[in-house]
C-alpha cells in the first residue's frame, strides 16, 4: 500500500539521480565539416521576443543575423561596418552617418538609410533594448545618409550605433519579425525550436569578411546542462559557471575570457519614509543602509579578495567601484584597503550602532542592523557572493539575509533592499542608469550633485575626453559613489566567462573583444577556424 | 565456542520477546531516532553551516561524514538541518491536517447537506494533483517555509477525512447512539462522548501516517525550487543542487542526503504501522 509507494518513490529518485549521471554518456550528435554546436550564445538565456534587435535581441553584442553601423575593435575604439563615414557635430547633438550602398538583406531587398532610421526610431519607441532616450529622431536625408538628431548632448551615442542590428523597414512587423528575422549580418536565420535551439547558416551575400564556420546551432542549455553537453561531446563550445572553471574535459580546452562584467550590491541610500516608486508602487528606501556608516562599514569590512578566491572560485578580481579595470575610464584611485573589520566596527560604533542585547547584531534606536540581499536564484556565482557577504558581515555585527529569488520577485524590492546586480558595458553611459539622480533605475537612489555634473560634462565631450569625467563619477578626490565617497553600492568583483571549447574549433581567443555583461562570444566569429572538420 | 553461545543467546533475547514487546521496541527505537534528529537539528545554529572555500567539493571523510559541497559547507550538518526542517513541517502539516479532517468529518455527520458539502470538498481536493495545489498555495502565501507548511497541511487531510466520515456514519447507526438520541442527548454530546473515543485511535494513526507523505511533498516542492532560497538547507534543495554536480563526479552530494531522507520516511512508516497494531490489535493479523 502507501508504504510501497513511498519507498518506491524515494528509491526511484535516488536511482534516477545516480543513474542519470552515469547514463548520460550517450551517443554524440554528428556534425559535418564547418558545422558547430554552441551552448553559449549569451548568459541571459533564450530571447523571449525572438531575434528582433528592436525587442532586445543581443543589443549589447554581435547580433549575427543583423549588422550594425559600427563595430568595436579589440582596443575599444570603433571602426566602420555598415557605415562608411560619420560626422559628429561639436555639441554632440547631431550625428550624420554615410552608409554602404552595396548591402542587401537576406530577402534580397537593399539596405538603405531608411532602414537605419526606421530601426533606431522603432528601438527608441519600444525601449526594450538600449536607452535611446537621448535620441529625438533619426531621419534618412538620402539613400545613403542618415541623420540622428538628439535632444541633448550625448557623446555616448557613438556606442549606440555599434549596438543595434538594422532591420528592413519595408517588411518589418513587430509581431512576426522575432520568429523569422531578416538581416544583413554574417549569418542568416534558418530555424528556431523554441525552448531548445536556433540554427543559423552562413549568409552567402554578406558584404564583410566571410566567416569560415558554415552553420551554427545555438542550444539554450545553461549551467550544468551545458556542462553535460560538453562532457558528452554534444556541443563544441559551452559556457559554464565559474564553479566549473577548474574542471577538465577530454578533447576540450577551458578558455577563461576576461570580462568587464562586475557584480555588486546596490545599497538603498535613502531612509524609508513611506515613499513608493511612481509606476510600480515599489517601496523606496531602507532605514539601515541609508546610514552612510553602515554602507562604509560594509565596503571597508568585506574582504573582496577572499570572495574572489572563494565565491568566484579563484577566477575573479576584486572590484571596488563597479568599473572593470580594463576599461579606459577605470579609476584606480577608488580602490581601498578592504577586509578591515576593525575599521568597520569603529565606524559603526561611532555612528551609534551598538549590540545592546548581546545577539551579535548591532542596533541603533531600536532598529536592528539588518537588511536583505536579493540574488538571482539561477546564478550560482551570485548565490555564492551573497552568502559570502552575509557571513562576513556577521563579523562586524550586521545581519545580511541572503534571499534567492526570481527577477519578478526581486524587482519590487530593488529600491528598499540590497540587490546583487551584474553590470559591465563598453558604453560608459551605463553609469547614468546606475547613479544619475533622476534616472529611472538608480536602485541605490544615489543623489549627489557632483556625480550628476560629472556625467553631464562627460556627455558633451568627445569619447576620449570623457573618460576622466566618467571615472570622476566614482571618485573625484572629494566625493563620488565609490567606498571613499558615499559608498552607495557594495561592488564585489569582476568575473570571468568560462568556455569549454572543443579542439576542432579555434575561437581565436586573441582577437576576442572584452566580454560585456551578458557575454559576446561571437564578437570575433569572423576569425574562427575549424581545425578538425568532423566530430 | 563462546561466540556461538553468545549468538544464540542474542537470538534468544529477540526470539523470547512476544509480538507486543517487539512492537513496542520498534516504536521506541524509531521514535527515539526521529526525536534525536529533530533535537539535534534544532540545536544547529544556521550560521554554523558556513562556507569554507578551502574545502570545496571534498568527498566524505571523518571530518566531513557526508563530504562538502561547492561552497565548502559540511553536508552532514546541512542534511541534519534539512531533515529537521522536514520533520517540523511534517509535524505541523500532519497535526493541522488531522484537525481539519476531524472537524470536517464531524461536520458531515450533522446533516445530509453538510455531508454532501464535505464529500464534495474532499473530491475537489483529491481531483487536483497534490503537488500542484501545494505549489499554488505556497506561492499565494508569499513562499518561504511558512507557505510550504500551510500548502502541505491543506492538501493532506482528504484521505483521513474520508475514512473518518465513513467510520462516523457506521457508528451513528449503532444502537447506543440511537438510544442516546431517543434519550434526548444533544448531537454535540454524542459526538464528544460516544463517537470521538471510538475514532480516536484512527485519528492518531492517521496523523502519523500523514507524516511521511508530508515530508516527501515538502522535499518535492523544495526540490522544484519553490518556497526557499537555493542556499538554505532543505532536503529537496540539497538534492536538486546535488544533481548539478553529479556530472563532475560528486556522488556524495546526492547519495547520503537521499538515503537519510529514505530512512527518515521509513522510520515514520514503521512507527505508524506499529502504533496502529498497538491501538487496534485486530489489525495485527492483517
Amino acid at each position: 500500500m502507501n508504504k510501497k509507494i513511498i519507498i518506491g518513490a524515494v528509491v526511484a529518485l535516488i536511482v534516477i539521480i545516480i543513474g542519470g549521471a552515469l547514463l548520460m554518456g550517450g551517443t554524440t550528435t554528428e556534425r559535418g565539416p564547418g558545422e558547430i554546436v554552441v551552448a553559449a550564445y549569451s548568459h541571459g538565456g533564450e530571447p523571449e521576443a525572438g531575434f528582433d534587435p528592436i525587442a532586445g535581441w543581443n543589443y549589447y553584442a554581435e547580433p549575427l543575423i543583423q549588422s550594425t553601423l559600427l563595430k568595436m575593435n579589440t582596443n575599444g575604439t570603433y571602426s566602420n561596418d555598415l557605415a562608411t563615414d560619420y560626422d559628429i557635430s561639436d555639441d554632440y547633438k547631431t550625428y550624420t552617418v554615410k552608409i554602404r550602398d552595396d548591402v542587401k538583406f537576406t530577402d534580397g531587398s537593399d539596405l538603405t538609410a531608411e532602414d537605419v532610421a526606421f530601426t533606431f526610431n522603432a528601438a527608441k519607441e519600444s525601449g526594450a533594448s538600449l536607452d535611446l532616450s537621448a535620441l529625438d529622431k533619426a531621419e534618412a536625408t538620402d539613400d545613403n545618409t542618415v541623420k540622428f538628431n538628439l535632444n541633448k548632448s550625448d557623446s555616448t551615442f557613438l556606442d549606440k550605433m555599434a549596438y543595434i542590428g538594422i532591420v528592413p523597414s519595408d517588411s518589418y512587423n513587430n509581431e512576426t519579425y522575432g520568429e523569422n528575422p531578416i538581416g544583413s549580418g554574417p549569418y542568416k536565420f534558418v530555424q528556431w525550436d523554441k525552448g531548445q535551439q536556433v540554427i543559423l547558416e552562413k549568409n552567402p551575400d554578406y558584404y564583410g569578411k566571410m566567416p569560415e564556420i558554415e552553420k551554427i546551432t545555438i542550444l539554450f542549455a545553461q549551467n550544468e546542462a551545458a556542462f553535460n553537453l560538453a562532457k558528452n561531446g554534444e556541443a563544441d563550445i559551452v559556457a559554464v559557471p565559474l564553479e566549473y572553471g577548474k574542471e577538465t574535459i577530454d578533447g576540450y580546452t577551458m578558455y577563461l575570457q576576461d570580462t568587464i562584467d562586475v557584480r555588486g550590491v546596490s545599497l538603498p541610500s535613502v531612509p524609508d519614509t513611506g515613499e513608493v516608486s511612481e509606476e510600480d508602487n515599489y517601496t523606496i528606501g531602507n532605514n539601515v543602509t541609508s546610514d552612510i556608516a553602515v554602507r562604509k562599514a560594509l565596503n571597508y569590512g568585506i574582504n573582496r579578495t577572499a570572495l574572489a578566491e572563494g565565491a568566484l572560485n579563484g577566477l575573479g578580481v576584486p572590484s571596488y567601484d563597479g568599473i572593470a579595470h580594463q576599461l579606459p575610464w577605470a579609476n584606480p584611485e577608488a580602490a581601498i584597503e578592504d577586509g578591515d573589520v576593525a575599521y568597520a566596527n569603529k565606524t559603526l560604533e561611532e555612528a551609534g550602532w551598538v549590540d545592546s542585547d548581546g545577539d551579535g547584531i548591532r542596533e541603533k534606536n531600536g532598529t536592528k542592523a539588518s537588511f536583505k540581499i536579493y540574488y538571482s536564484a539561477s546564478a550560482p556565482e551570485r548565490q555564492a557572493l551573497a552568502v559570502g557577504v552575509s557571513e562576513q558581515a556577521k563579523q562586524f555585527g550586521i545581519d545580511v539575509e541572503a534571499v534567492g529569488a526570481e527577477w519578478d520577485e526581486i524587482y519590487p524590492n530593488q529600491y528598499s533592499q540590497g540587490v546583487l546586480w551584474g553590470y559591465g558595458s563598453t558604453d560608459p553611459s551605463d553609469m547614468y542608469g546606475e547613479y544619475y539622480s533622476s534616472s529611472d533605475f538608480n536602485p541605490a537612489r544615489v543623489n549627489n550633485s557632483a556625480v550628476d555634473s560629472h556625467m553631464d560634462a562627460a556627455f558633451s565631450e568627445s569619447r576620449e575626453d570623457s573618460y576622466k569625467d566618467w571615472s570622476a563619477v566614482v571618485w573625484d578626490g572629494t566625493t563620488g559613489t565609490s567606498p571613499k565617497g558615499d559608498a552607495n553600492w557594495l561592488w564585489l568583483g569582476e568575473i570571468k566567462y568560462g568556455y569549454f571549447v572543443n579542439e576542432r574549433v579555434d575561437i581565436s581567443n586573441d582577437t576576442a573583444l572584452l566580454q560585456p555583461h551578458g557575454g559576446d562570444l561571437f564578437s570575433n566569429i569572423y576569425d574562427w577556424t575549424m581545425t578538425n572538420s568532423t566530430a | 565456542m563462546d561466540k556461538s553461545v553468545n549468538k544464540t543467546n542474542k537470538f534468544d533475547i529477540l526470539g523470547s520477546m512476544n509480538l507486543r514487546t517487539k512492537t513496542l521496541l520498534a516504536i521506541g527505537l524509531s521514535v527515539f531516532i526521529l526525536v534525536l534528529v529533530v533535537i539535534i537539528s534544532f540545536f544547529i545554529d544556521p550560521s554554523s553551516i558556513t562556507t569554507d572555500w578551502s574545502v570545496m567539493n571534498k568527498p566524505p571523510s571523518l571530518e566531513h561524514l557526508f563530504g562538502t559541497d561547492w561552497m565548502g559547507r559540511d553536508m552532514f550538518t546541512r542534511t541534519l538541518k534539512g531533515l529537521g526542517l522536514s520533520v517540523q513541517i511534517g509535524f505541523f502539516a500532519s497535526v493541522l491536517s488531522s484537525i481539519i479532517a476531524v472537524a470536517l468529518a464531524f461536520l458531515s455527520s450533522f446533516n445530509k447537506y453538510l455531508d454532501s458539502f464535505v464529500s464534495w470538498l474532499i473530491d475537489v481536493f483529491l481531483s487536483i494533483p497534490h503537488l500542484l495545489l501545494i505549489v499554488l498555495i505556497s506561492i499565494a502565501l508569499g513562499g518561504g517555509a511558512f507557505g510550504v507548511l500551510v500548502g502541505v497541511a491543506f492538501t493532506h487531510w482528504t484521505s483521513l477525512a474520508r475514512v473518518l466520515r465513513a467510520e462516523i456514519k457506521r457508528i451513528k447507526t449503532s444502537e447506543f447512539v440511537t438510544i442516546s438520541e431517543e434519550l434526548g442527548k444533544s448531537k454535540f454530546w454524542i459526538a464528544r462522548k460516544q463517537i470521538l473515543p471510538l475514532v480516536f485511535s484512527q485519528v492518531i494513526v492517521g496523523t502519523i501516517l500523514i507524516f511521511p507523505h508530508a515530508i516527501m511533498h515538502e522535499a518535492s516542492v523544495t526540490f522544484l525550487g519553490f518556497g526557499l532560497s537555493p542556499h538554505e538547507p532543505a532536503i529537496g534543495i540539497i538534492l536538486s543542487e546535488s544533481m548539478k554536480y553529479l556530472a563532475t563526479g560528486n556522488w556524495w552530494l546526492a547519495l547520503f542526503p537521499g538515503l537519510s531522507l529514505l530512512i527518515l520516511v521509513l522510520l515514520f512508516d514503521i512507527a505508524g504501522e506499529n502504533i496502529k497494531k498497538m491501538l487496534d490489535p485486530a489489525s495485527a493479523n492483517d
